[in-house]
């Protein structure tokens, strides 16, 4: 009931936002949508271990097709939940205090991205995955399109066609899973694959694959993430990288993983050379880059690169590691974008080439920057380093060649974010940054609960990873 | 059975009404009239049997498609306000033949008859091809309408000869006496086999599915906008349900034998009415394509033919028919506001920034779009959903994966609009009636609403 | 053994069959002598004029229509009058029959009526349309200009 709940609240606000027509009396909407929410989400979650008949909610959607409307919380869900609660609601706040034109519409928009991204991560029933995986692509395509640059609607569009074409794959794949299991229920289905003749397990590896694999995503399907995140409007970026994204990896673990492990012990190999080839190739492209955005998004491809690949492992660690990073690298994505469209908005330029010494006008930002930036390279007592490390143990133990390739891309992480910092806020002060200001108490209030996360996470990260340590190992047994 | 004779008696009145009322207060007197067909459709509810010495049978399932037939005419005469009100339109003759049609459609959805089903197809035809044309200073509307008489008469041909070939071999027009065959050689079973595939073949004509699709774009085009709005919902759904019924009742011990060519059928219809699609510049044209695409959907609950078939596809039918109806509503609204060479433009173009020139059409296209396409949340993604699920269910998976591949390409055409609207421009605001605005907030509304609870119109059929 | 397809096919062959074998005879039989005035199209004595391919008054279609109208009628009048008069079916139902039977073929009868009325009151019987009616077309050249040709070139 009560997840149920957490999606509503946030397609009630994101409607009546779309709907009003006045342009100044929606902020007390946001605020009270937010607050609801976080509210709902802290007692659903000091409920979680108790009492999760609490969270679960299963009715009939179509009865005479056996599918249901089954939303429910788990180890791995609830924290996705919280992350599209949290992270949100940060956006939220963020985009609130940029200029935007039609600001009512575009938070309602991203009010409904959050609704359909608590559908993703709470749904229990493969057809009430897809539905909300399509679904999330569409607001995220209108605010890119909107509020986008020149060239944003043929950019946006290429996204669009690229992982809905993926999506259609997946859509296959549930209908044989379905017609075969007659049921729709994504833990009941389990039973069903298993009794599956090889060769089609094979190529519902394949069929599955592909949507995540465009979604995330993975190498030699990423050519429409460097366009669509730099010439999308920074709301669409953040939700892209900080949470669309993570829509592909949860995807790969809870639906690839259960339903075609004999695909993963034979082509996950492939599937992981060729993830590790983009986190080396992104890394790479990162270093050359001169554009903030550009980097930001090779680097968050990179990242991504490196969390399909420790999903296919199957090791504890390596899915361990790739829940926490989930997390880690949502956070810290988000942040380097705001942060990136704050230099925007203050110097005009993006361009590394035209900026620098930044430290000197803005002190506060620096600081935050260099916070968000430790996590994002994976310093020890950051969030980014439990992950990484945990990841990178994961792709030693399945192939030490594989893992000692992997582990280069820590070196380059550290080179292109340090080169981006150094760029930006040291050396001399650039001719668009002499006149700035520093970041004032709202902008600040955005930075400060990100590099809370970033440090209190690297400092005690158990907190995630005993929450989801339970649904780890149940899998991984499951699978193996 | 009582809208039949509903229709029948306000067509006639409604011509005289023509004579003595002035014409914008046409309108009105249409929608009371379909609204009484409407009401005194559900006098049957509950009460099902066979009607005039077995011509026409009555049942709940029955009921619901022709609730949708008269429900998507009433929504085609709400886009229509305004439309004819110039001096060379004739609004009482138009709203009358709309009315004859639409008592075509409903005898084409209820025979028992092959006879029932002749006239009522032609009933509905010969209206059409006079609405066609009904704009007769546009020479697109000329050719049109020739084009669509000259063609549409020729299937109807083919048709009726099936329908002799059907009577020969079986000795009887009741729908049932097919199974009578059944049993025959094969020698007796050849005139059968023979009248089956004409009848196929003409009913296939008139719904517009490959390789039979040629006249759809240019008639689709020529029409005027209502009128093409009228023959892709109001056409397709009646001659659908007829072909459901012919296959669920008269040929339905032959599936093994059809099965097989309407499935290459379907497919056709899929890769030419979508990939043609892609290349059109004429909005008219794209519906026209996607309209055959939307056919060999469609024709997929045919394949399927079990106990959901029937359902899904009144189910696919109404969300088709709102999603198309809203899509032709907001361009109809949006040519007229522009002229190009002293006729509204058609292009894709006009829907540039229309976001900005009114929101809520922008949202109703948008909507009406995405239901074309099959995104979820909007009805047209449970409608190919249901009928893709079915023929999956029958073994024909390939068909399947065509058609998850074909929704693919068409996300690009429907998509064309979309973007288009979203571009920035200073063009002026655009202002609409206020009951075709109602309308297509009734179509996207419901769009959405079926889209998020299918089970409240899926569990009607 | 002949089918009943059979006896239609046997009823063509003897048909073409007797066609053929009586203009053989006049054939055999009558003097050949042609000339130009046999040769000519037959037209009601008139002689002929201009082509065939000419487009006629829409008018002539119209009233060509309404006179189908009442001319079909009359093939569904011949069949009902035969059913209407017989008298076992009159005695079985005590009248009733000849009541219902007169009756639709009443609305039958009306409802072409009706046609013809509403012809009628469009004025599509009227030959000659009583006015010209002004276009409304906006032409860039103005209509003065017309007016002036007109009268110069009267």
């Amino acid at each position: 009931m009560l997840t149920l709940l957490l999606l509503i609240v946030p397609l009630i606000a994101g409607l009546f936002l779309l709907l009003n027509k006045s342009k100044s009396n929606f902020t007390p909407v946001v605020y009270i949508g937010i607050a609801v929410q976080l509210a709902i989400f802290v007692y659903a979650f000091i409920n979680f271990k108790s009492n999760p008949s609490l969270l679960n909610f299963d009715k009939a959607w179509l009865p005479d097709f056996a599918i249901r409307f089954h939303l429910g919380l788990d180890g791995l869900s609830i924290l996705m939940v919280g992350l599209s609660v949290v992270l949100v609601s940060l956006i939220l706040l963020a985009v609130k205090g940029l200029k935007y034109e039609n600001m009512s519409h575009l938070l309602g928009l991203i009010f409904l991205t959050q609704a359909a991204l608590i559908g993703v991560f709470s749904a229990k029933d493969i057809f009430l995955f897809y539905f909300f995986f399509e679904l999330a692509l569409v607001p995220v395509y209108l605010i890119a399109n909107f509020w986008g640059g020149e060239n944003s609607s043929k950019i946006t569009f290429k996204m669009l066609i690229y992982t809905v074409f993926g999506s259609l794959f997946m859509l296959v794949s549930f209908i044989f899973l379905y017609m075969r299991g007659q049921s729709s229920d994504i833990d009941s289905l389990r039973v069903t694959v298993t009794l599956l003749p090889n060769a089609i397990k094979q190529v519902l590896f394949w069929g599955l694959l592909l949507a995540f694999a465009i979604k995330m995503p993975v190498f030699p399907f990423h050519t429409w993430l460097p366009d669509a995140y730099s010439q999308s409007p920074t709301p669409a970026t953040m939700l892209l990288s900080g949470l669309l994204s993570k829509m592909g990896v949860y995807g790969l673990i809870r639906i690839l993983l259960p339903f075609a492990p004999d695909g993963i012990n034979n082509y996950g190999g492939i599937v992981i050379t060729l993830a590790i080839i983009g986190l080396i190739y992104g890394s790479i492209i990162a270093i050359k880059q001169s554009e903030i955005k550009r980097l930001i998004a090779y680097s968050s491809f990179a990242h991504m690169g490196l969390m399909a690949a420790t999903v296919l492992t199957l090791s504890v660690s390596g899915m361990q590691g790739a829940i926490f990073q989930m997390v880690a690298h949502g956070f810290n994505a988000v942040g380097l974008f705001y942060i990136a469209k704050l230099i925007f908005e203050k110097t005009g330029s993006r361009n590394l080439a035209q900026l620098g010494g930044m430290t000197q006008t803005a002190p506060k930002l620096s600081i935050m920057f260099m916070i968000v930036l430790l996590g994002s390279i994976g310093l020890p007592l950051t969030n980014g380093f439990i992950g990484e490390f945990l990841m990178l143990k994961s792709v030693f133990d399945f192939n030490t060649i594989l893992g000692v390739i992997a582990g280069l891309s820590v070196i380059f992480g550290a080179v292109y974010m340090l080169r981006f910092f150094q760029k930006t806020m040291f050396g001399p002060l650039s001719e668009s940054a002499t006149e700035i200001s520093d970041i004032g108490s709202k902008e600040l209030a955005i930075l400060i609960p990100i590099a809370i996360v970033v440090i209190v996470t690297g400092v005690f990260p158990n907190l995630i990873l005993n929450v989801s340590g339970t649904f780890v190992n149940t899998l991984t047994n499951l699978v193996r | 059975m009582y809208p039949i004779i509903v229709f029948s008696v306000s067509g006639l009145l409604m011509l005289f009404l023509g004579l003595s009322v002035n014409k914008k207060s046409l309108l009105p007197y249409n929608l009371l009239f379909m609204l009484v067909g409407l009401a005194s459709n559900f006098l049957d509810w509950n009460a099902p049997g066979l009607y005039f010495n077995g011509m026409l049978e009555i049942s709940n399932p029955i009921i619901l498609v022709q609730w949708v037939l008269i429900f998507a005419a009433i929504l085609v005469s709400g886009i229509s306000s305004r439309q004819f009100d110039d001096t060379h339109a004739y609004p009482a003759e138009y709203y009358a033949i709309m009315q004859f049609a639409l008592v075509g459609a409903l005898i084409m959805v209820s025979f028992q008859n092959l006879l029932m089903l002749f006239v009522g197809l032609e009933i509905l035809s010969v209206g059409l091809y006079v609405l066609t044309g009904s704009d007769k200073r546009n020479l697109r509307g000329n050719e049109a309408a020739i084009k669509y008489f000259l063609m549409g008469s020729f299937a109807t041909g083919i048709f009726l000869f099936g329908v002799a070939m059907f009577y020969g071999a079986t000795g009887s027009f009741d729908i049932s006496s097919g199974n009578s065959v059944a049993n025959n050689l094969l020698e007796g079973k050849m005139f059968f086999w023979l009248g089956m595939v004409f009848i196929f073949i003409g009913l296939l004509f008139k719904i517009s599915a490959a390789p039979f699709h040629f006249w759809t774009a240019d008639v689709y085009q020529g029409a005027p906008t209502v009128f093409s709005a009228f023959m892709a919902t109001i056409v397709k759904t009646a001659v659908i349900f007829a072909l459901f019924r012919l296959a669920a009742y008269s040929f339905n011990l032959e599936y093994e034998n059809w099965s097989k060519f309407l499935v290459i059928i379907i497919g056709l219809s899929m890769v030419i009415g979508n990939v043609t699609a892609v290349f059109q510049t004429n909005f008219k044209r794209v519906l026209a394509f996607s309209s055959i695409s939307q056919a060999g959907f469609m024709l997929l609950s045919l394949i399927g033919l079990g106990a959901q078939s029937y359902g899904n596809l009144g189910f696919y039918s109404l969300s088709y028919a709102l999603a198309t109806i809203s899509a032709f509503g907001v361009f109809l609204v949006i040519s007229s506001n522009t002229i190009v060479e002293g006729r509204p433009s058609e292009n894709i173009n006009v829907f540039d920034g229309l976001f900005s020139r009114n929101p809520d059409l922008a949202i109703i296209l948008l909507i009406s779009m995405l239901s074309l396409a099959g995104i979820p949340l909007t009805s047209g993604f449970w409608s190919k959903f249901f009928v893709l699920n079915d023929a999956a269910a029958k073994g024909y998976f390939w068909i399947l994966i065509l058609g998850v591949l074909m929704s693919a390409v068409s996300l690009y055409y429907y998509f064309n609009p979309i973007r288009a609207s979203f571009k920035k421009t200073d063009l002026g605001k655009i202002e609409i009636s206020s009951l075709s605005k109602y309308t297509l907030y009734v179509c996207a509304a419901l769009t959405i609403l079926f889209g998020i609870a299918p089970n409240i119109l899926r569990s009607l059929f | 053994m002949v089918s009943q397809f059979g006896f239609v096919l046997l009823f063509m062959i003897a048909g073409i069959f007797l066609v053929l074998l009586v203009l053989g005879i006049a054939r055999i039989l009558r003097p050949s002598r042609p000339n130009p005035e046999k040769n000519a199209i037959y037209e009601s004595g008139e002689e002929t004029e201009g082509t065939a391919h000419v487009s006629f008054n829409l008018r002539f279609y119209i009233v060509a229509l309404i006179f189908i109208l009442f001319d079909v009628e009359l093939v569904l009048l011949f069949p009902w009058a035969s059913v209407f008069g017989d008298k076992a079916l009159f005695d079985d139902t005590k009248g009733v029959w000849a009541i219902y039977a007169g009756i639709e073929m009443f609305i039958f009868v009306f409802v072409l009526a009706l046609g013809l009325v509403y012809a009628w009151k469009k004025g599509h019987l009227d030959w000659i349309k009583p006015s010209q009616e002004e276009t409304n077309f906006k032409s860039p050249v103005p209509k003065e200009l017309y007016k002036d040709i007109n009268e110069k070139y009267a």
